[in-house]
C-alpha cells in the first residue's frame, strides 16, 4: 500500500474521526504496526473460536465440535457442543467480571488506608456520599469522624467479596419486583469472589453440564459485578475523588500540546492518575518542565482512567482504546502512564519508534519494554511526581521534525453522575418520568463498551447514539463509548439540533446533552442506580422500564459482564459484535429468546447501528405499551 | 483418481491443515520438534480469507497437464505415475519461479528443505503427502479437518456426493434424502452477522 490516495482511504476506513483519520495515515505511511494491521495479519481468524466450539480446558483436549453436525459432536470428555459454548461464555464472563471486581477492591483497600492515614495524598472527598453509604451498611454515623466511618465502611465492601453472609448489600438497590426475579430464579448474588471462583469450578471438567444451569450462574456472576464489584469500584472513587457534576472539557487527539510536556493517563483505575493530576499542579514540576525547554505539562486521559479523571477533574481526554497507538504516532507523547486493562502488550514497541516512555504502576500488570514504577498508596504523591520527572526528561528528545497533531480538539459536557443527573432535573426523576410519560422522550439507552478493529473506529457508538436522539431516546454513555460520542460533538448541549423535537425540548430546557456521559466502565453501575430509582418511583420492576442497552463496538471481556448484568437485570442488550456462542443454537436461543420469559430482556445481535436503534425502539415501544403508556 | 476436494462452505478457516501439512513436512514429523528445526517447514496449503470473513483452503490441485511441469525448464518437477501426484525433485529445481508463473492456483512458493544439504529456496509445493499415501494413509490436510472441508477420495466419489445432494435440494419438496446437512441456520446466521460487520 504505497500509493497515496490507496492510504488515505484506508485510513479513512479505519476511523470515523477526523483527527484519528489523520493519525491513521501517518502510521500507515510511516510503517507503525497497529490493531488495524494486526486484525489483517490474524486473517482467518479459527472458526471454531469464534464459534465457541472448541474446549481448550483440559488435557485430554483441546477439543472442538463441527459446527455442521457431521464430523465430532462431543469432546473427548463427552461435552456436547451446548456444555462447550456454555462453559467458554461463562469464562470469558468470569475474566470480565473478575477485572472489575478487582479494580474496585483496590479501590477500597486504599479508602481503608486514607481512613487509617496510611495513604499519602488521599482524602476522604464526598462525606455526603459516605455517610449514605455507611447507612445502607448499618454503620453507626452520627458523632464519628469521616476516617472511622471510612474504615468500617471499607471493611464492610471488602467482606462482600468472600463473603460468608450469602447476599450482597448493594444488590439491595435493586427494585423490589427485579429482586424477586433474581430469588425465584436462584440467581441472587452471594459473593463478589465467590460466584468467580464457584464459576471456575463449574467449568471443571465433570461438574456442570446442563448449558442452562451454566448460563443461570452466568446472570448471577454477572450480579456480582453490577451490583457488587464495579458498583463498589464507583461509589469508593467518588468517596475519596468526589462525585462528578456537570463540567466542560475537550476531547480528541488535538488535546495533545505541541509545547507542553504530554502525559497521557491510560488504564482504568483512578488511584495513581488522580495523584498525578495532583502532582503536575506542583509549581516545582511546571518549573523543572520549563527547565527543559517547555511551556509546561498538559496531562490528557485515555480509556476510561481518562474517563475517571474527565469526570472528577475535567481532565482532557485524547481519546478511546483504539487511540492508543495513534496518541504515540503524534511523536508528541513524553510518556503514557498505565495501570491497567485494555493496555496493548505491544505499546512499548510502538513508543519505541519515537522518544516516548511507557511506564507501567501495577504490580499486576507489567509490559516488557516499559519502564516499571510501582504505585503504592503510602507512597503515591511522591511516585506520581517522579513519574512526571520522567516525562518531562523525555521532553528534550521530542523530533520536533516528527510533531504532528491532527486540528483542533473537540468542546464536550460531562461528568453526569447519578446524582448529578437527578439534581438536573431538580433533585426528583419525576421530570424526566412525566416526560417519558407524555412520550417526549420515548425512554433511555445505555450506549456503552470498547472499540473493536472489526468495526469502523466510533461509527458504531456515534451512528447509534445519533439514531436514538433523533428518535426521542435519550442516551446514557460509559467508557470508549462515551469518548466516541465526544469526539463526534455528541456530548454538548447543541447536539440536542439532532435530537427528535421532544427530546431536544427536554434538553434545551435543562441545558444538558441528549447524550450524557456517565463514566468508566465500572460507572456501568450509576447507569443501574439511575434504573433503579426510576422503577422504585413508579414501584415496577428494571424490567418493565423502557430502556434498552447497547455495546455497538465491544471486544472486552468485561463487556459480557456488563451486557450480562444488563439482561439479567432486566435490560435488552444490542451487541454489535457477535459473541463467542453461535456454535450453539440452545444457548443462541436461550440468550436471544428464553431468558426473556425470566427477565423480560434478552440480548440480540445487530452490527449495523441503525437496525440496532430499530430493535432498541421496538423494546422501548413494547414495555411502554405494556405500561400502558 | 484421488484427490483431497475442498467444502468451501464447510471452511471455518482454523487452519489446523495449515499445521498438520507442516508438520508432516518437517524432518522430525512432529509439532514439538517441527517448531525449533532451523529450516522451517512451511505450511503448502493456505486458508485464505476475504474481506467478508469468508476461508477458502487452497492448495495444489495436481492438474494433469499440469501447467507448472510442462514449463519448468529443468525437468524438476514430475508426476509420480501410481497417485497422479505431481513432485518435486528438489535437487533439480534451480529457482527460476516460472513454475509459480503458470500455476493458475498459485499455490507455489519457496523455501529451505531439509532433504537438501544446502540452503538454497526449492519449490516446496504441496506432495500430495506421498510419504503418507505409501504408508496407507491419508493425506496430513484431509486428516487434520474436522469440519470436512477438506475429504481425500475418488474425485468421481465426491463430485457423485455434491451432484446427487444438489439433486436431493432441488426436489426437495417430493421428500428425497439429502446426504449432506446444510450449513446450519446457526452458523449462517453468523456468517451474514460477519458479512455486515465487513461491510459497514
Amino acid at each position: 500500500m504505497c500509493d497515496p490516495k490507496t492510504m488515505r482511504m484506508e485510513a479513512e476506513k479505519r476511523s470515523l474521526d477526523r483527527t484519528d483519520q489523520e493519525m491513521n495515515l501517518v502510521t500507515i505511511q510511516d510503517g507503525i504496526e497497529t490493531a488495524w494491521d494486526r486484525l489483517s495479519s490474524q486473517q482467518p481468524q479459527c472458526g471454531f473460536g469464534q464459534l465457541g466450539v472448541c474446549c481448550n480446558n483440559c488435557a485430554m483436549g483441546p477439543c472442538r465440535i463441527d459446527p455442521f453436525g457431521e464430523k465430532a459432536k462431543r469432546g473427548v470428555c463427552g461435552a456436547d457442543v451446548d456444555t462447550i459454548v456454555a462453559r467458554n461464555l461463562l469464562d470469558d464472563l468470569c475474566v470480565g467480571a473478575s477485572a472489575h471486581s478487582d479494580h474496585g477492591r483496590e479501590v477500597v483497600e486504599v479508602m481503608r488506608e486514607t481512613a487509617r492515614g496510611q495513604a499519602e495524598g488521599y482524602r476522604i472527598t464526598d462525606g455526603k456520599k459516605l455517610q449514605r453509604l455507611a447507612a445502607e451498611y448499618g454503620i453507626p454515623v452520627s458523632g464519628r469522624s469521616n476516617e472511622a466511618i471510612a474504615e468500617d465502611l471499607a471493611n464492610g465492601m471488602l467482606e462482600e467479596y468472600g463473603c460468608i453472609k450469602n447476599h450482597l448489600q448493594l444488590s439491595d438497590r435493586a427494585p423490589e419486583p427485579t429482586r424477586a426475579i433474581w430469588e425465584k430464579t436462584g440467581i441472587v448474588p452471594r459473593g463478589i469472589d465467590r460466584e468467580i471462583v464457584e464459576a471456575m469450578h463449574r467449568i471443571h471438567m465433570g461438574v456442570d453440564a446442563d448449558y442452562v444451569n451454566i448460563l443461570l450462574h452466568a446472570m448471577r456472576t454477572a450480579l456480582g459485578d453490577g451490583w457488587g464489584g464495579s458498583m463498589i469500584a464507583t461509589e469508593c472513587s467518588d468517596i475519596l475523588f468526589g462525585t462528578p457534576k456537570p463540567l466542560s472539557s475537550e476531547v480528541n487527539l488535538g488535546t495533545l500540546s505541541t509545547d507542553k510536556v504530554n502525559v497521557v493517563l491510560h488504564g482504568h483505575n483512578p488511584l495513581l492518575s488522580e495523584m498525578i493530576v495532583a502532582a503536575a499542579e506542583d509549581p516545582g514540576m511546571k518549573q523543572y518542565a520549563e527547565k527543559k525547554g517547555a511551556k509546561g505539562i498538559n496531562l490528557v486521559g485515555m480509556c476510561c482512567t481518562g474517563n475517571e479523571l474527565l469526570m472528577r477533574s475535567g481532565v482532557p481526554i485524547a481519546g478511546n482504546v483504539l487511540d492508543q497507538e495513534l496518541a504515540i504516532a503524534t511523536g508528541a507523547v513524553e510518556a503514557m502512564i498505565v495501570d491497567y486493562q485494555c493496555i496493548y502488550p505491544s505499546i512499548p514497541a510502538t513508543a519505541a519508534c519515537y522518544h516516548t516512555r511507557v511506564i507501567t504502576t501495577s504490580r499486576k500488570a507489567k509490559i516488557p519494554g516499559a519502564e516499571y514504577m510501582e504505585f503504592h498508596p503510602k507512597t503515591a504523591l511522591a511516585t506520581a511526581k517522579e513519574i512526571i520527572k520522567r516525562a518531562i526528561d523525555a521532553y528534550p528528545d521530542r523530533d520536533p521534525n516528527r510533531v504532528r497533531i491532527p486540528g483542533k480538539p473537540m468542546k464536550l459536557m460531562a461528568g453526569f453522575s447519578e446524582e448529578a443527573i437527578c439534581s438536573a432535573l431538580g433533585g426528583t426523576y419525576k421530570p424526566l418520568i412525566d416526560a417519558i410519560v407524555a412520550g417526549s422522550i420515548r425512554g433511555a439507552v445505555g450506549v456503552v463498551g470498547c472499540n473493536n478493529p472489526k468495526i469502523r473506529h466510533d461509527y458504531g457508538h456515534v451512528t447509534l447514539a445519533q439514531e436514538l436522539i433523533k428518535r426521542n431516546i435519550l442516551v446514557v454513555e460509559t467508557g470508549c463509548a462515551a469518548i466516541a460520542c465526544g469526539k463526534a460533538g455528541l456530548l454538548l448541549p447543541e447536539a440536542a439540533d439532532q435530537a427528535g423535537e421532544g427530546l431536544k425540548g427536554v434538553c434545551n430546557l435543562l441545558g444538558i446533552p441528549p447524550v450524557l456521559h456517565m463514566g468508566s466502565c465500572v460507572d456501568n453501575s450509576r447507569i443501574l442506580v439511575m434504573a433503579a430509582k426510576i422503577a422504585n418511583e413508579l414501584g415496577v420492576g428494571i424490567g418493565d422500564l423502557p430502556i434498552g442497552g447497547a455495546a455497538p463496538e465491544w471486544y472486552s471481556q468485561k463487556a459480557i459482564s456488563i451486557g450480562t448484568y444488563f439482561v439479567a437485570s432486566g435490560v435488552y442488550t444490542v451487541l454489535g459484535i457477535p459473541p463467542k456462542i453461535f456454535g450453539s443454537q440452545n444457548v443462541l436461543t436461550l440468550l436471544a429468546d428464553g431468558v426473556k420469559g425470566i427477565t423480560n430482556s434478552s440480548f440480540a445481535v445487530e452490527p449495523d447501528p441503525v437496525k440496532a436503534a430499530d430493535l432498541l425502539e421496538a423494546e422501548i415501544e413494547r414495555k411502554r405499551t405494556a405500561l400502558k403508556i | 483418481m484421488k484427490t483431497v476436494f475442498v467444502r468451501q462452505e464447510r471452511c471455518v478457516g482454523c487452519r489446523h491443515c495449515e499445521v498438520a501439512c507442516a508438520i508432516e513436512h518437517s524432518l522430525g514429523r512432529n509439532l514439538l520438534s517441527a517448531i525449533q528445526e532451523k529450516k522451517v517447514s512451511y505450511p503448502r496449503i493456505y486458508v485464505e480469507s476475504d474481506d467478508a470473513y469468508q476461508t477458502f483452503p487452497n492448495r495444489c490441485r495436481h492438474c494433469d497437464p499440469a501447467p507448472c511441469m510442462q514449463v519448468c525448464p529443468t525437468g524438476a518437477l514430475y508426476r509420480d505415475e501410481e497417485t497422479g501426484s505431481v513432485l518435486v525433485a528438489y535437487e533439480k529445481c534451480i529457482q527460476c519461479a516460472v513454475c509459480a508463473m503458470a500455476c493458475p492456483f498459485g499455490i507455489i512458493s519457496f523455501s529451505q528443505v531439509h532433504e537438501l544439504d544446502t540452503n538454497r529456496e526449492v519449490n516446496t509445493k504441496c506432495d500430495d503427502c506421498i510419504r503418507r499415501q505409501r504408508e496407507g494413509s491419508i493425506p496430513a490436510c484431509a486428516e487434520a479437518c474436522k469440519t470436512g472441508a477438506l475429504i481425500f477420495g475418488d474425485a468421481d466419489d465426491l463430485i457423485r456426493t455434491s451432484r446427487i445432494d444438489f439433486t436431493a435440494r432441488l426436489i426437495g419438496s417430493r421428500g428425497a434424502e439429502i446426504s449432506l446437512p446444510a450449513v446450519p441456520e446457526n452458523v449462517s446466521a453468523y456468517r451474514k452477522i460477519m458479512e455486515t460487520v465487513a461491510g459497514l
